[in-house]
């Protein structure tokens, strides 16, 4: 099966983000990340579409996406001062969301910036 | 700084091993107009405390002793202005006054200097206020020539986080609304603190793993209360958490934005499909059911804008 070539790809392993990356995929993988770093490379073949892990985990148990969200939703808002923390390895619009989620709770917000 | 950068310092920051392409595509290798001649129109210092591999590429390293980069800056400070530095001042970081002086000639001789700053200068021994000290002298050498400084960033998008809790709130990190507008207050509002201290009592945690990463109090403070992560993976955060939700990892499965180090956003080109929701995706979805539930305050209800009447 022949690959597809996504051209100027962009890694967001590290800071330096380098937007030029020529990524050979098929439907599972990764298979080769043009011109990236040795750790771009990892970052890129190691993450595939399959579905090793369970979509949620509520108490260790594995659970549907819905109540995990319900779950979630419910300590937040039970809490008097919850934390949003992390913000890292993720994009600028669920960065936005977390921003809002933070507003709304009355609780924390917070980045790797202050570790 | 691709086109112009003459003199540039890494300082506390391995870039050899931690950003392997930052040289050669931002800094030290590439060739331009005002630079034709690439590493050789450019000079190169390394400052940190023990041989790393990006010793090979500089063309001067400083061995600085482990927790005086603060006297180190506050020292080439008093020297740039030339004002008078003792000996044993000089002594204690472990360098001496000849080279020194010659990296104050060599700064105040270039003609756009850089500094970078990584981990080893901003978490070590005197933390925000190493980087406040070498913001100054970047600042303070503009009086000599052109010269600007830039935090190394680690993972992916934390500049995006940055960027955008500016936009959206006025301040970078560290921010609480919990008076119902944000508050930004690093030491009381930052995480670690707040962790060891034992502040929060639940907390949401998304694209990062503390449990990893984070001092064993402020682990144990998490294990506590009830956590929720989000992760492409099942993290050391996960295994303490409450909920770990599953999400699409940025940029391989996760269209969006994310930030270079220098604020420079570029769109992700994902290219496989995932099994599993965006980051996005959940956070907005738990955001609505947090929504149908009462508002925080005791009445239950927003907080009103008081408008001045007549």
């Amino acid at each position: 099966m022949s690959l597809q070539i996504i051209e100027n790809a962009t890694c967001t392993f590290c800071g330096c983000v380098c937007d030029d990356i020529n990524l050979h995929h098929d439907d599972l993988r990764i298979h080769k990340a043009e011109r990236a770093c040795v750790l771009g490379t990892a970052w890129f073949l190691n993450h595939t579409a399959e579905k090793k892990y369970p979509v949620a985990l509520v108490d260790g148990r594995e659970t549907s996406l819905d109540e995990a969200i319900e779950v979630a939703a419910g300590i937040l808002h039970e809490a008097d001062m919850p934390l949003v923390y992390g913000l890292s390895n993720t994009t600028c619009e669920a960065q936005k969301e977390c921003a809002a989620l933070a507003d709304q709770l009355g609780g924390i917000l917070d980045s790797h910036t202050s570790l | 700084m691709k086109q112009r950068a003459d003199f540039i310092v890494y300082w506390g920051g391995n870039p050899a091993e931690c950003h392997p392409r930052h040289f050669t595509k931002y800094t030290i290798m590439q060739k331009s107009k005002f630079l034709p001649r690439g590493r050789k129109d450019r000079t190169m210092v390394l400052v940190d405390i023990r041989e790393t591999k990006s010793v090979k590429a500089a063309d001067i390293f400083l061995q600085v002793r482990p927790g005086k980069d603060f006297e180190l800056i506050t020292i080439l400070r008093a020297l740039v202005k030339g004002q008078y530095v003792a000996d044993e001042a000089i002594a204690e970081t472990g360098l001496t006054r000849e080279t020194l002086d010659d990296l104050v000639h060599r700064m105040k001789t270039c003609k756009f200097g850089c500094f970078f700053f990584g981990m080893g200068l901003s978490m070590t021994r005197g933390k925000h206020m190493n980087s406040a000290a070498l913001l100054t002298l970047a600042a303070e050498m503009n009086a000599f020539t052109k010269f600007v400084a830039m935090p190394m960033r680690g993972h992916g998008n934390v500049t995006g986080a940055d960027v955008i809790m500016r936009w959206q709130t006025g301040f970078p990190f560290g921010i609480s609304f919990n008076r119902g507008y944000p508050r930004y207050n690093p030491g009381e509002f930052s995480t670690v603190d707040l962790l060891v201290r034992g502040d929060c009592d639940a907390a949401f945690i998304i694209g990062a793993d503390p449990g990893a990463t984070m001092p064993q109090p402020a682990i144990d403070h998490l294990k506590r209360i009830p956590t929720i992560v989000l992760d492409p993976h099942i993290t050391h955060t996960s295994k303490l958490a409450r909920v770990h939700i599953t999400t699409a990892p940025q940029g391989i499965a996760a269209p969006g934005t994310a930030y270079r180090m220098d604020e420079l956003p570029m769109p992700l080109k994902p290219a496989l499909k995932s099994p599993y929701p965006t980051d996005e995706e959940v956070v907005r979805r738990i955001n609505e059911a947090i929504a149908q539930k009462p508002f925080w305050l005791p009445e239950g209800s927003q907080p009103q804008l008081l408008t001045t009447i007549g």
